[in-house]
């Protein structure tokens, strides 16, 4: 029998998310001699719980494993059933770089990091000059992770010309886009690896101050990160030829807008957190004046991987203006959300279709980049993922955010949801960004409700750009995006509620109804049961008059029998609300 | 190194460090700004200063965006001052207060009504007059006959029901000081100017011609000044011998001749006129009785025509026996009124419609049927015949019907609704229509055609009152005769004329608004509107003394403590407003939610008013970085943003000193003294 060597079990967020503390326990509890290690997330977190058995003979992958005899039955007997296959349309795309310990090595545990080539970039990094590193990463064609784009090399290239008292590098993990969760998983799965990158940058821009500015959404990651710097102290990793540096962890308070630079060091500060007019660029003067360097997260996970395997190399992968991988959180209408690292250059059909195993069929567009970025729809699946091919379409690279719509998502919603956002993450600063963005919401929420007209439409397409231009920091030059790009590729999808007054996708609940297939309805009743407003009678007729368009009965029915018509298609009682 | 940096293309030198905002208004290039002061750090809030970098393609604010060498910059470009139209259009959409108080707004001449209100409270009513006259030439007159637009908007409504008694703040002031005051009168230049119509509106244009020193000979076909007010309004509203002291005032102000019973087109032409002087001004009035298109009606007399016999025999006439008044206008009510006066114990009147659509005011309803007048409502002539030495009317009842273009239900005969009533007298006041000189161009509703923004009928004519509007208001008239003196004046300065934009943010009509919509910088008294004296009601109808008395000063103080100050505290130096109408924003440009955040008037000195605010921060700056108290902050994100005090508290005490800088800095009237100027 093949010989088991541990058992890896992800309990990151998503895992933790899906009752992978519960199975860890259980299997920490029914098992004898055989390691059970507390990983982060390989990625697939459709498959959560998620177990890896490391045997001998390599590891065998098992899928939604309960605290159950039966699921640990089949792990310790490398059974068949329940295990995670490794789809080769995905595995052939992938390009696991950056997460190539994210969920294989225990996820606090230093000498687990230092075996899988652990602060190797750092020990290199410590025997080059600091201008060599700034060289060595211009070399590697890294670019900001964060959203931006801006070549690291030359960022540090800025902050290490400077001479003064003090010098500031931020970690931003302030990662707020919905449906991105691309620096959490990095931050729970391999705390070391962004730490290795802090320091190899504060040895070659000469920083003296190093932040971590992480959301207090993120407990696990702040946790994790807490653990690797007393590690990292305890075994003078931080001495960086003599001299020593420390990290500061601040958890932001929960404001989007404390992402952009200037106002997370007003944040840092312990002022609102608002952001500032720029120049003065935070390399010039940033935290207290002092010159200051920002990068994301997964820039700085990059790091470690350019000075070990040098900035030539890395710049192999890639195209010619992006190099090396991107992360991406895929979420949305795919087969399999998760998180997934792709080379740049590869297609947006390849993440949607081949890695997210979205139906061909039923997808429409993908919003890149959240909130700030824009919808590209599914004729331009063949663009590649790189930071300028991506922005000449109207969307951006952003932080990694992939949501993946359905022909069933109306555009207009989907607009309305993401300004929504905005608008509210909006510091109130800017007069275009305070007021613009919610005129623009207005205008959104009438057209959704079926009120809209064409001159909300020639609104919106005036004031989105003019929002862009008028806004001092990036939310407010990015936040008309998914209006804007809505309005370039799905403009008829606006019309046909002004115009004609539907909803195309029959998702906007003032311009459907509801209704019930008498052809494929078994009567069974159980709509009936769950509508809480009592709309559908007996005879299983929904009366529009009453629903309230809430899709429970079309959830719950087993037939797919009931469900949205075009307003006016569905029986209306003449009775009403009166029931 | 020199900096050289191009602005609209134009080179200028600067300073290192320089932003292009100052760089520009070294140079006489004027930039709009709200949230920038020189006292604190670089602001960049409200985005009016964008200038468009045209290297980067960036609009960038210009207050804060330092001068570089090379830089080209526009800033008047279309699409630069597009996006400040924009900032501003934005701006406005959630702002909430009132720039003028609404029955400034209201009242046809704009005169400053909470000013002279103020003014009166304070007991100091040669000021109020002063303010008055800025504006309405006639006050002795308009005090005794205006239908009191001002009122009828009056906000003190939303607090108990009752505007404050507005017009009688006029009445007193004129009463007292109208014969002592004179304005302060430039010197006469050259220019002569003839008017046609010594009524109202030609006052009016004499008036403010003569307040820029330029002089008038009226003509007029009667044989004395005033036109509709000594014709047509009935000596027990306005005693002609307070006309009088009205009209002697202009003889006064020197430079005003007047010429009467001289009719254009008769007596002289306005060929002449033209030939004789610098330019000439029509102001003819309606004087023609419009017609009911009812067969015999010629057995009736025209309402403003039976008016004027009466005038002209100084109030006095035979008893017309029994009276009916066709129609339900202030005419209507005069004849009515008139006839009671003159001895008739009978006297109808016949209305079309019911009385909440009559266009009388309904004090003068109320007291003409205080004084015995009958009312037929939904009641239309038919045919007038004369009988046995009397008048018979054949009148139809009515229902009233759908809404029509006036907005009231139209009255619909009711088939074989017929009937027959014996009078001695009948009079038809349903409407007046304007006689114009020969050689006149009209509209098609018979007025004097005119171009809307000068007043100008053609070359250096140009008419206003009546003729032009059709039968209004006395206030109206005179409103229109101030226009045609300002387009005169600018006519002889070789300059265009059009009445500049003036922004007017409103919280609303009173009608639609609650206490807590409003602002009150002092909890309003709780008073009753003054009530009128009248004189006893057996002399209103005997004789034709005037009805009303004038309020007591002491009456007028009390009654101005109702006045609840609506207009904006700051609207004297308001940049919103300033920048606003040189770009021609607007509050309904953009229609979005307002939010109402409240206000604070807990500090002695000082109020904040939240709805005016936009959310600059520059009071917090001022606040922190000049006076070194951080007083002030913001509270909430986004379109939710506010500036408050710590904990909501009110401005601690001794740690705001009332120094005022937040004041002195704050772009609009967010932050401001209570007591107004």
């Amino acid at each position: 029998m093949t010989a088991i060597r541990r058992i890896n079990i992800g309990v990151s967020s998503c895992g933790i998310a899906a009752g992978a503390s519960e199975t860890a326990a259980f299997l920490k509890k029914e098992t004898n001699n055989i390691p059970i290690v507390e990983v982060g997330c390989i990625g697939h977190c459709y498959a959560e719980p998620l177990v890896e058995v490391v045997t001998e003979n390599g590891s065998v992958f098992y899928e939604k494993v309960m605290p159950k005899k039966e699921h640990l039955d089949r792990i310790l007997g490398l059974k068949e059933q329940g295990r995670l296959v490794m789809r080769a349309q995905r595995t052939e795309r992938e390009k696991i770089k950056v997460l190539a310990l994210a969920g294989r090595i225990a996820m606090t545990s230093l000498d687990e990091y230092l075996a899988h080539g652990g602060y190797e970039g750092l020990k290199k990094a410590l025997t080059m000059k600091p201008a060599d590193i700034v060289e060595e990463v211009k070399t590697s064609g890294l670019r900001g992770r964060g959203g931006g784009g801006f070549p690291t090399g030359l960022k540090w290239g800025f902050l290490a010309a400077k001479q003064a008292p003090e010098k500031v590098l931020i970690c931003n993990a302030d990662e707020g886009d919905p449906g991105a969760f691309m620096d959490r998983s990095l931050m729970e799965s391999v705390p070391h690896q962004v730490l290795e990158g802090m320091l190899i940058g504060a040895w070659a821009t000469g920083a003296t101050k190093l932040f971590i500015y992480c959301r207090a959404e993120y407990p696990l990651a702040i946790k994790n990160l807490k653990i690797a710097i007393e590690q990292i102290y305890a075994n003078k990793l931080n001495n960086l030829n003599g001299r020593t540096v420390e990290f500061k962890l601040k958890e932001g308070a929960g404001a989007f807008v404390c992402g952009e630079e200037t106002a997370m060091i007003h944040s840092l500060e312990g002022k609102r957190g608002t952001p500032r007019f720029r120049p003065p660029y935070p390399t010039d003067s940033g935290f207290l004046g002092y010159p200051t360097a920002i990068n994301n997260v997964e820039t700085f996970g990059n790091i470690p991987l350019i000075l070990r395997e040098g900035g030539a190399t890395f710049a192999t992968l890639g195209t010619a203006g992006s190099k090396g991988t991107k992360l991406f959180a895929l979420a949305g209408d795919v087969k399999y959300p998760g998180l997934a690292e792709v080379p740049m250059g590869v297609t947006i059909g390849d993440i949607v279709y081949e890695i997210g195993g979205a139906d061909r069929n039923a997808v429409k567009a993908v919003q890149i980049g959240g909130p700030s970025g824009g919808c590209i729809p599914a004729e331009k699946f063949d663009a590649v993922v790189d930071y300028d091919s991506l922005k000449s379409l109207g969307a951006i690279m952003g932080s990694g955010g992939l949501i993946v719509i359905g022909k069933n998502r109306c555009m207009v919603e989907t607009a309305r949801y993401f300004l929504e956002f905005t608008t509210r993450e909006s510091c109130g600063k800017c007069t275009f960004c305070r007021i613009g963005t919610k005129r623009m919401l207005e205008r959104l929420e009438k057209i959704t409700s079926g009120k809209g007209t064409d001159e909300d439409v020639a609104f919106l397409a005036d004031l989105g750009p003019k929002i862009i231009k008028g806004s001092l920091c990036g939310l407010g030059q990015t936040a008309p995006n998914p209006v804007i790009s809505t309005l370039r590729y799905f403009r008829h999808e606006y019309d046909a509620h002004t115009k004609e007054g539907t909803c195309p996708a029959l998702q906007c609940n003032a311009l459907s109804d509801v209704s019930v297939d008498k052809e494929r309805c078994v009567k069974c009743g159980l709509c009936v049961k769950t509508c809480p407003v009592k709309a559908i009678s007996g005879d299983f007729v929904v009366d529009n008059a009453i629903c309230t368009r809430c899709n429970s009965c079309i959830e719950v029915c087993p037939k797919k029998a009931i469900s949205r018509v075009e307003k006016g298609k569905g029986f209306y009682g003449t009775n009403g609300g009166a029931r | 190194m020199s900096i050289t940096i191009t602005i609209d293309g134009k080179k200028f030198t600067a300073e290192k460090g320089e932003t292009i905002l100052r760089v520009a208004e070294r140079n006489g290039i004027s930039i709009p700004t709200l949230c920038f002061s020189e006292k604190v750090a670089k602001n960049t809030s409200c985005f009016v200063c964008v200038v468009k970098d045209l290297k980067t393609g960036r609009f960038v604010p210009s207050c804060a965006m330092e001068a570089a060498d090379g830089m080209e910059i526009a800033s008047e470009a279309p699409e630069v001052r597009d996006m400040r139209l924009t900032a501003l259009n934005l701006i406005l959409s959630e702002h909430r207060g009132d720039c003028e108080a609404p029955c400034t707004i209201a009242c046809p001449a704009h005169a400053q009504v909470e000013e002279y209100v103020r003014a009166g409270r304070k007991g100091d009513f040669l000021e109020a007059l002063k303010i008055i006259k800025q504006r309405i030439p006639l006050p002795l007159s308009i005090g005794r006959v205006c239908p009191r637009f001002c009122e009828k908007d009056c906000r003190r409504n939303v607090v108990d029901k009752e505007a404050v008694a507005i017009n009688d703040f006029k009445r007193l002031a004129a009463d007292l000081h109208y014969d002592t005051y004179l304005e302060e009168l430039p010197p006469l230049s050259e220019k002569k100017v003839a008017i046609i119509g010594a009524g109202p509106a030609g006052l009016s244009v004499a008036y403010f011609l003569r307040l820029h020193g330029i002089a008038s000979d009226l003509y007029d076909k009667m044989p004395a000044a005033g036109g509709m007010i000594r014709y047509g309004i009935p000596e027990y509203r306005l005693p002609k011998a307070i006309l009088d002291r009205e009209i002697s005032h202009f003889t006064k102000m020197g430079g005003i001749s007047f010429f009467f019973n001289k009719e254009v087109g008769k007596d002289l032409s306005l060929d002449d006129l033209k030939k004789n002087y610098d330019a000439v001004a029509v102001t003819v009035g309606s004087w023609k009785s419009s017609a009911a298109g009812v067969e015999g009606e010629d057995l009736a007399v025209g309402g403003i025509q039976f008016l004027e016999k009466i005038a002209r025999a100084g109030w006095k006439g035979d008893n017309p026996g029994k009276t009916i008044v066709i129609g339900g206008g202030n005419t209507a009510m005069d004849c009515l009124r008139t006839s009671v006066r003159l001895g008739s114990k009978d006297v109808t009147c016949f209305y079309r419609r019911t009385e909440a659509e009559m266009p009388a005011e309904k004090i003068e309803i109320h007291e003409a049927k205080e004084e015995g007048v009958k009312f037929e409502f939904l009641v239309a002539p038919v045919k007038l015949r004369r009988e046995n030495g009397r008048l018979v009317l054949t009148s139809q009842r009515m229902q009233l019907g759908e809404p029509d273009a006036s907005g009231r239900r139209k009255p619909i005969p009711i088939p074989g609704s017929e009937f027959d009533t014996v009078a001695d007298t009948v009079i038809a006041a349903i409407g007046q229509k304007t006689v114009v000189p020969p050689g006149v161009k009209t509209t098609k509703w018979g007025d004097v055609e005119v171009n809307k923004d000068d007043c100008r009928m053609e070359g250096a004519v140009f008419a206003a009152g009546d003729c032009v509007s059709g039968p209004a208001t006395v206030v109206e008239a005179v409103a229109g005769g101030r226009r045609t003196a300002l387009a005169i004046v600018a006519h002889f300065a070789g300059a265009p004329f059009k009445e500049p934009y003036l922004l007017n943010v409103s919280r609303g009509k009173w009608q639609s608004l609650a206490k807590d919509d409003l602002v009150f910088l002092k909890e309003p008294p709780e008073r009753k509107r003054t009530p009128q004296r009248l004189i006893p009601l057996k002399e209103r109808t005997t004789t034709f003394k005037e009805v009303a008395f004038t309020f007591t000063p002491d009456e007028i103080k009390k009654e101005g403590e109702r006045c609840i100050e609506c207009s904006c505290t700051a609207k004297g130096d308001c940049l919103l407003k300033k920048h606003s109408e040189g770009y021609g924003a607007k509050p309904e440009a953009i229609v979005g939610e307002k939010p109402n955040f409240g206000y604070d008037t807990r500090h002695p000195e000082i109020i904040l008013d939240r709805g005016k605010c936009i959310k600059c921060g520059i009071c917090v700056k001022v606040c922190s970085e000049v006076v070194n108290q951080n007083l002030l902050g913001f509270k909430f994100r986004g379109f939710a943003t506010r500036i408050d005090t710590a904990f909501s508290r009110p401005l601690p005490s001794p740690l705001c000193r009332d120094c005022g800088k937040c004041i002195e800095e704050c772009p609009v009237g967010a932050l401001d003294w209570k007591a107004k100027k």
